[in-house]
């Protein structure tokens, strides 16, 4: 199906309105143009498009007769979190209707014995977290949005965060999802146990970025808390000695529960913003977290620290107090909203590496910053090779913004010849959809478009997204024309 | 061995071999193709009811790159387990997933199989190291997906389809690994308890434990006599047994033994034995090997709420089953008694567990089983709402069903 056949939502729409506000009530639907510009786009703020409408489900019921709806109508439909995504994995390509899962947020059981809890899609990060404190226990996957992202939206980018590096990303944390098909089937993937018989459906869904369906349910694995922290903070002239660094401690052996690197660049706008008392002299800084038993923290982080001076830290201090630690963690994950200090607009990009080929990478950043004009700063999940470099710009300036687009094609271009890819944790959305034919070849697209058929056959649910070929009319000619402000995990 | 016995085998040498063969099968002959390894799980699943031609990875067993400073490994798919134990241990790495048969069963096997054991509780499993994988379909194309670094979300993750899918979607013929440390300590804890109720207390107790196993696994007396003689350790075979694996730096395991012990003694605790790293290697050999089936009428595998795990081993026990449960997962592994010699007789004692499992969520499949029996017995369980999915996702990838046909018993897999 073409993206004319499918964007006639403006004949049927009048019609589809009044059957929506009887499937949830009128309060439940949005549809002026005033309500709708708020989901013109997520934290991809590049492409712009506003759906026909908006519906608020707060059942599976809802979003069955929602999703059937549609496909009496042939009605694109996209379903949407809190839309923080920064891939555009929620941009209404095509118009449509906008599944909003906000209202699904319900922590609707906790079993600490059998590790797991069920959530509605639309549960906010934190607030499992929050929920679950003092159980002992605590679900792992914690973007640095996880203040406003929810759990569905997770599930369909397969988010990541700073403490991947020992505890995964949030596919190693799903044991099942509901899921109202893009026919309106509801199927239940997984479950409760740590096996169920056929394939792995429940894997492949996660990180689909909702072209196969709408979770409407999410059965979290719950993991032990750890008994003990060390978070240190080590100080660097240079990048280089940091990245050598962190090759040392893996290479010891060690895996810490996180491994964060902030460049001089950004350490200027933390300290500017939270005062940690960060140095403003230092190239840069490692924000490293060992965890597990009491008996075992002090002895890996003394070895942390020995292997951190032997490739030239300056110094290693230590977060004593968990106020000083929840302080660490709060500079990190709050970066990106310190970056106001720096430039008026900014971009960021997700790119991966080998480990060892960081300093490598980060050269080539400095140089592509200077070979463009663009000044960048960097601040990223080291121990993975996840990149986060951030281009910052004034978008009222088109030059600039052409500079910084060849500068970040350039960047990750380089990721792909380094062996890596062009997202870690942000997802292809239709932000990085015209890199996926380099990183792939065309019989690995074509597979993947198969699979996309089993459950997407129609392409009506989430068209053009993912791959280049989703949906017959390529997205490969939306041309990338405004980058500008995105937060980042 | 369930292939046709008349089944002749091809023996590529590479991907490109592979595709070549897989391609001149589907459009000349259109026979079906049974991808082999090691040939140590050919009885999971049902019998191919039509012949074919074997394709044997024995062939494909190279390491590709192996840049241990990134923690990764790209292999062929045909490396045997030990082989890639060795080549990882030279670094002082390792895949943490427990093998059984692994002088024999290769990475693709294991990967096709989703093969796990005892420390799959503290490690996870295959699911949580592939990142990356090469395969030819059925008409001879190859494709990729994932990539060789630890993170990375472009495009659908055919890793996670292809684990578990008995070769029935494509021919695996390399895999990128993700890589753990190897621990300086690896320990056992073995415990005897008078009564279940007293070991699932324990059980219950490890949620409020300072510890941390890497694996907690309950036996009951059949199983734990055969284990226990395999390993060649003098250790109690008489009631029910618990055992908790503990790994990580000497100071971790040493703490973390002599505090569960404590903890234990608090629990009831009938009988405790410490087995030593130096030990540690045989026992979780015997562990692992407890799953391979020989001479017995019947072995299953069930999935469990780990809450109802051992009312369910209870039962099976009361029935004669030889049980391993990974408990602390659910997960359990059982031998029917050889004096079950009709399919009467294994209905008789399958039923109830069958029904137990349902009732807490879960489900029981057939590992091996005399192949007439699987007419009678679900070999996969009941079917489950994704079972429609999976049968679409087949006739995506093999239209002609030529990937071991049947395997899964799906509509699409009809011959």
């Amino acid at each position: 199906m073409s993206v004319d056949e499918m964007t006639t939502t403006s004949e049927s729409l009048p019609a589809i309105l009044d059957n929506l506000r009887e499937i949830v009530g009128a309060d439940s639907v949005l549809s002026s143009h005033e309500q709708l510009l708020v989901y013109e786009c997520d934290g991809f703020v590049i492409e712009k498009n506003t759906p026909d409408c908006v519906v608020f489900p707060e059942t599976t019921e809802q979003v069955v007769a929602i999703v059937k709806l549609c496909n009496q109508h042939q009605i694109p439909f996209v379903p949407r979190g809190a839309g923080t995504s920064l891939a555009g994995g929620c941009l209404p390509v095509g118009g449509g209707v906008m599944i909003a899962l906000t209202r699904m947020r319900g922590i609707h059981e906790v079993n600490l014995r059998d590790r797991y809890a069920v959530v509605g899609p639309g549960t906010v990060n934190v607030h499992l977290t929050q929920h679950l404190k003092g159980t002992g226990f605590h679900y792992a996957p914690d973007p640095s949005s996880q203040g406003a992202c929810t759990i569905g939206g997770n599930v369909a980018t397969n988010s990541g965060g700073p403490h991947t590096l020992k505890y995964g990303v949030t596919v190693n944390h799903i044991l099942g999802a509901e899921v109202v098909l893009p026919d309106g089937e509801v199927v239940q993937l997984g479950g409760y146990l740590a096996e169920s018989p056929g394939y792995d459906l429940t894997g492949l869904f996660v990180g689909s970025e909702g072209t196969f369906g709408v979770c409407t349910k999410v059965i979290v694995r719950l993991t032990r808390d750890p008994a003990a922290y060390r978070t240190m903070l080590g100080v660097f002239e240079t990048v280089s000695d940091a990245t050598q660094s962190i090759s040392g401690i893996i290479g010891a052996g060690i895996i810490p529960a996180a491994l964060e690197l902030m460049d001089q660049g950004i350490i200027e706008a933390v300290e500017a913003a939270f005062g940690f008392g960060f140095p403003l002299d230092a190239g840069a800084v490692l924000l490293i977290e060992v965890d597990g038993l009491e008996v075992a923290v002090d002895n890996e982080a003394k070895q942390i620290v020995e292997l951190c001076e032997q490739h030239g830290a300056r110094e290693v201090r230590k977060a004593d107090s968990p106020q000083q630690r929840d302080l660490l963690w709060k500079c990190r994950k709050k970066a990106f909203g310190a970056i106001g200090r720096l430039s008026p607009s900014y971009c960021t990009q997700d790119g991966v590496v080998p480990r060892t080929k960081l300093p490598e990478i980060l050269k080539f950043i400095t140089e592509s910053g200077a070979r463009h004009d663009i000044r960048i700063v960097n601040v990223f999940h080291a121990g993975d090779g996840n990149i986060h470099p951030i281009l910052l710009f004034d978008e009222r300036d088109s030059e600039q913004v052409e500079r910084v687009l060849r500068a970040s094609d350039e960047i990750l271009n380089r990721c792909i010849e380094l062996g890596g890819s062009v997202t870690g944790e942000h997802g292809i959305g239709v932000e990085k959809i015209s890199f996926m034919n380099k990183l792939f070849t065309a019989e690995d697209l074509e597979t993947m478009e198969s699979v996309r058929i089993a459950f997407n056959p129609l392409g009506l649910c989430s068209p053009q997204k993912m791959l280049p070929t989703a949906g017959a009319c390529g997205m490969e000619h939306i041309e990338r024309s405004h980058p500008a402000r995105k937060a980042a995990l | 061995m369930s292939l046709p016995e008349t089944t002749d085998e091809i023996l590529p040498t590479s991907t490109d071999e592979v595709c070549a063969a897989l391609a001149e099968n589907a459009s000349g002959e259109q026979r079906a193709v049974f991808p082999v390894g090691g040939r140590t799980a050919l009885h999971y699943g049902y019998a191919p009811q039509t012949p074919g031609v074997a394709l044997s990875t024995h062939n494909l067993h190279r390491v590709i790159d192996y840049p241990a400073r990134d923690m990764t490994i790209t292999v062929e798919a045909g490396i045997c387990i030990d082989n890639l134990a060795d080549t990882l241990k030279a670094e002082g790495q390792r895949l943490p997933i427990d093998v059984a048969q692994s002088s024999r069963a290769t990475l693709g096997g294991v990967l096709a199989t989703d093969t796990n054991g005892a420390r799959r509780f503290g490690f996870g499993t295959m699911r949580d190291y592939v990142i990356g994988i090469t395969a030819v379909d059925a008409a001879g194309k190859p494709f990729h997906a994932g990539g060789r670094v630890v993170k990375n979300v472009a495009g659908y993750d055919l890793c996670k389809l292809m684990i578990g899918s008995l070769g029935t979607l494509a021919v695996v013929t390399e895999v990128t690994l993700k890589l753990k440390p190897l621990p300086e300590s690896s320990t056992l804890l073995w415990c005897r308890f008078d009564g279940w109720q007293d070991l699932d207390a324990a059980l219950e107790g490890l949620l409020r434990s300072d510890t941390r196993p890497v694996a907690v696994e309950a036996l009951n007396s059949e199983a734990a006599h055969d284990v226990v003689s395999e390993s060649r350790l003098e250790l109690p075979t008489n009631g029910p047994i618990a055992c908790f694996g503990f790994e990580g730096t000497q100071r971790e395991t040493d703490w973390q033994m002599e505090r569960l012990t404590n903890e234990l003694k608090q629990a009831n605790v009938a009988e405790l034995a410490q087995v030593s790293h130096e030990q540690s290697e045989s026992l979780w050999f015997a562990l692992a090997d407890f799953a391979v089936t020989s001479e017995e009428p019947l072995t299953f595998q069930a999935a469990l709420r780990p809450s109802r795990t051992i009312e369910f081993v209870k039962l099976a026990t009361d029935a004669g089953v030889s049980i391993v449960a990974h408990a602390g997962d659910g997960v359990v592994i059982g031998h029917l008694p050889d004096d079950v010699t009709t399919l009467e007789a294994a209905q008789s004692v399958l039923d109830p567990l069958q029904q137990m499992a349902a009732r807490g969520d879960g489900d029981l499949i057939i590992f091996d089983c005399a192949e007439d029996w699987k007419q009678s017995i679900p070999v996969f369980g009941e079917r489950m709402t994704h079972w429609g999915l999976m049968d679409k996702i087949k006739q995506q990838l093999d239209p002609n069903n030529l990937l071991n046909p049947g395997r899964f018993g799906l509509p699409a897999e009809a011959i």
